[in-house]
């Protein structure tokens, strides 16, 4: 209906507007009001539609953190008189049987999984970025830019489907057990934050002016020093940028680390002893839990949620603080 | 507002397109709305009870048309929850008895079927019996090598089902009781990993149901002395033998009924439930009461 009448009042703009009522069409709408002599009332009406539709699509977004938070928080709640704060995130003992609900071995187990990711993954990117803006030749470009961007598209299951079946028995071979663990994580975790590493990386290295390579050429400096002393230091803020997202990507990694990090709800004990993280653990406990045990789920969730902003936030004032010393794009 | 202006052409297909969206938005919403018919019977809970209740619903379908079974599996605690406190199912599937809270929410129990939890070890291992007791200090962690217990020496890597799982819930009932687990087990979230895992690992061991014990890919260890056959689970000789379970409310509908009497008859018991790998329970309401 809506559409019909839009196209009919279009048709005949300018002319007659039979789609509209009649009061409006005997006089002219053009002469209505002052701010409207340029286009007709139809396109003032859509024009201001559109951007009511922008700003509620806008809007979802805002409300969608906000109520996801409120929801969160709102079940996290009982925690504090159910389960106690400090025993919850000072406790080191998780077990559901005995109403043991301490989540220290989570986050422990997040970190250590996280850090050692970052450890491998974040100089692979970096040097891939590096590559990418400042080594490779169009034809080298042209076959690693879409293979890294690809494996950003690879669906996260499908990781941790690789890690299981193809890592796992590999580190259980070498190192004993069943190869679930730390190591089999970082491995597979490494690769999967590459794409994001490396390409925010890489648009920070290309938005450095090529007046300051050039300079450093121009000074005698080698490719070597001209990357290292020059280019490294003036994209710094962005690359830092880069692998703190890279690191949000890692700690909220959820399918692909449940299925290859053991699940154990035990301390870190060694690299190829099974650990849990706080993702993991939320879903496995979530199809069956209530009472505290809901509750403690939706806190670990309530502090996932937390650390994941204190990482967007270290991003947003990293770059705040990059725009006022007034380098970078 | 500025207004800037536009080729005509993209000026209607933009509004023609934020109409159609809008259009698709509101019957998509009122579809949903719209979609509860009246003999839909929801029938959600245990994994382990997943595939009797599936097959029974398609073939009860079958002979009555105008009923249809939607099963779903959640784990025995959720469908505990479904049928009795959110009201979400008309019938929950459990693969343990009511415990705790679970006990005052009113519940008819029907048990469905026999199940036997076996203990799996890679076939490469040369350990063919364990006693209940060094199967709980295996899983308590206190033995850790396989020439503790009779076998090679080769460290022993537990695997472990995670603590919603109702074949956990009862291995825990069967054999662990107060003692509480290692905690350096790999935790797995179905049964299929843990017999891949067990396949694959050459010191491993865990429990699986024993209808999912196929094949050569792992072996299942007698306990005291008893294996985990047919018989011996159904006569509940063999020391983890279980039964699985339909909860239903008083308020029972007559089609929820009618599904629940088909489940329980020669049909299902002597086909889905056998194929599934468990024991009808027959035998037992039979012997016993």
């Amino acid at each position: 209906m809506t559409p019909f009448t839009l196209r009919q009042a279009d048709e005949q703009d300018q002319t007659l507007n039979p789609g509209m009522s009649p009061d409006l069409a005997t006089t002219s709408p053009q002469h209505k009001k002052a701010e409207l002599t340029l286009v007709s009332r139809t396109t003032q009406i859509k024009e201001r539609a559109l951007s009511l539709l922008f700003f509620l699509c806008a809007i979802v977004a805002v409300l969608g953190v906000v109520l996801i938070f409120a929801f969160v928080a709102v079940k996290a709640v009982p925690l504090f008189k159910d389960i106690g704060f400090l025993n919850f995130i000072a406790g080191t003992k998780w077990s559901v049987a005995q109403s043991k609900f301490g989540v220290v071995p989570f986050i422990v187990g997040s970190l250590v999984v996280t850090v050692g990711a970052l450890a491998i993954g974040a100089p692979l990117a970096i040097l891939t970025a590096l590559f990418l803006s400042e080594v490779a030749g169009p034809r080298a470009r042209a076959v690693i830019r879409p293979a890294v961007e690809l494996l950003a598209g690879i669906p996260s299951v499908v990781y941790g489907f690789f890690g299981v079946t193809v890592i796992a028995p590999v580190v259980g071979r070498l190192f004993g057990g069943a190869g679930f663990g730390p190591l089999t994580a970082w491995i597979v975790l490494s690769i999967m934050i590459v794409p994001t590493i490396a390409m925010l990386s890489e648009d920070a290295l290309d938005s450095i002016p090529m007046g300051i390579r050039e300079a450093s050429f121009a000074m005698g400096a080698t490719q070597w020093q001209t990357i290292y002393k020059v280019v490294l230091p003036a994209a710094k803020i962005g690359i830092i940028d880069a692998t703190i997202l890279g690191m949000g990507r890692a700690i909220g990694e959820t399918m692909a680390v449940l299925m290859i990090v053991g699940n154990a709800p035990q301390m870190f004990a060694g690299l190829t002893k099974p650990i849990a993280t706080l993702t993991s653990q939320i879903v496995l406990g979530m199809g069956y839990a209530s009472g505290d045990f809901q509750t403690a789920l939706f806190g670990m969730a309530a502090l996932l949620f937390i650390i994941s902003m204190g990482l967007v936030l270290t991003v947003r004032l990293l770059s705040r603080s990059k725009r006022e010393e007034g380098q970078g794009a | 507002m500025p207004s800037l202006p536009q080729p005509k052409q993209t000026r209607w297909r933009t509004a023609r397109l934020a109409a159609l969206l809008t259009a698709l938005l509101a019957a998509s919403l009122l579809m949903s709305a719209c979609t509860k018919g009246s003999t839909d019977i929801v029938v959600s809970g245990s994994t382990t009870v997943e595939p009797i209740a599936e097959v029974a619903g398609e073939d009860y379908s079958k002979i009555h048309p105008e009923v249809s079974v939607l099963v779903s599996g959640l784990g025995s605690s959720a469908g505990i929850e479904a049928v009795g406190d959110t009201k979400t199912a008309d019938i929950g599937t459990s693969s343990r008895e009511l415990k705790g809270n679970e006990l005052k929410l009113g519940l008819k129990v029907i048990p469905i079927a026999h199940d036997g939890i076996a203990v799996v070890v890679n076939p490469s291992n040369p350990v063919k019996n364990l006693k209940m007791d060094d199967l709980r200090a295996i899983f308590a962690g206190r033995i850790t090598n396989w020439k503790q217990v009779g076998g090679a020496d080769e460290p022993i890597t537990l695997v472990n089902r995670d603590e919603s799982s109702g074949t956990r819930d009862a291995f825990t009932q069967f054999v662990m009781g107060d003692t509480p687990f290692e905690l350096n087990a790999v935790v797995l979230p179905g049964t299929g990993q843990v017999r891949e895992v067990i396949r694959r690992t050459k010191g491993a061991v865990g429990y699986i149901s024993e209808g999912f014990v196929k094949g050569g890919e792992v072996r299942a260890l007698s306990i005291d002395g008893i294996a985990p056959s047919a018989a011996n689970i159904s006569s509940e000789k063999y020391p983890l033998s279980r039964s699985l379970y339909f909860l239903a409310r008083k308020d029972l509908s007559p089609a929820a009924q009618g599904y629940i009497d088909y489940v329980l008859s020669d049909a299902i018991q002597e086909g889905a439930v056998r194929d599934a790998g468990y024991l009808p329970i027959k035998l037992k309401s039979e012997g016993q009461k």
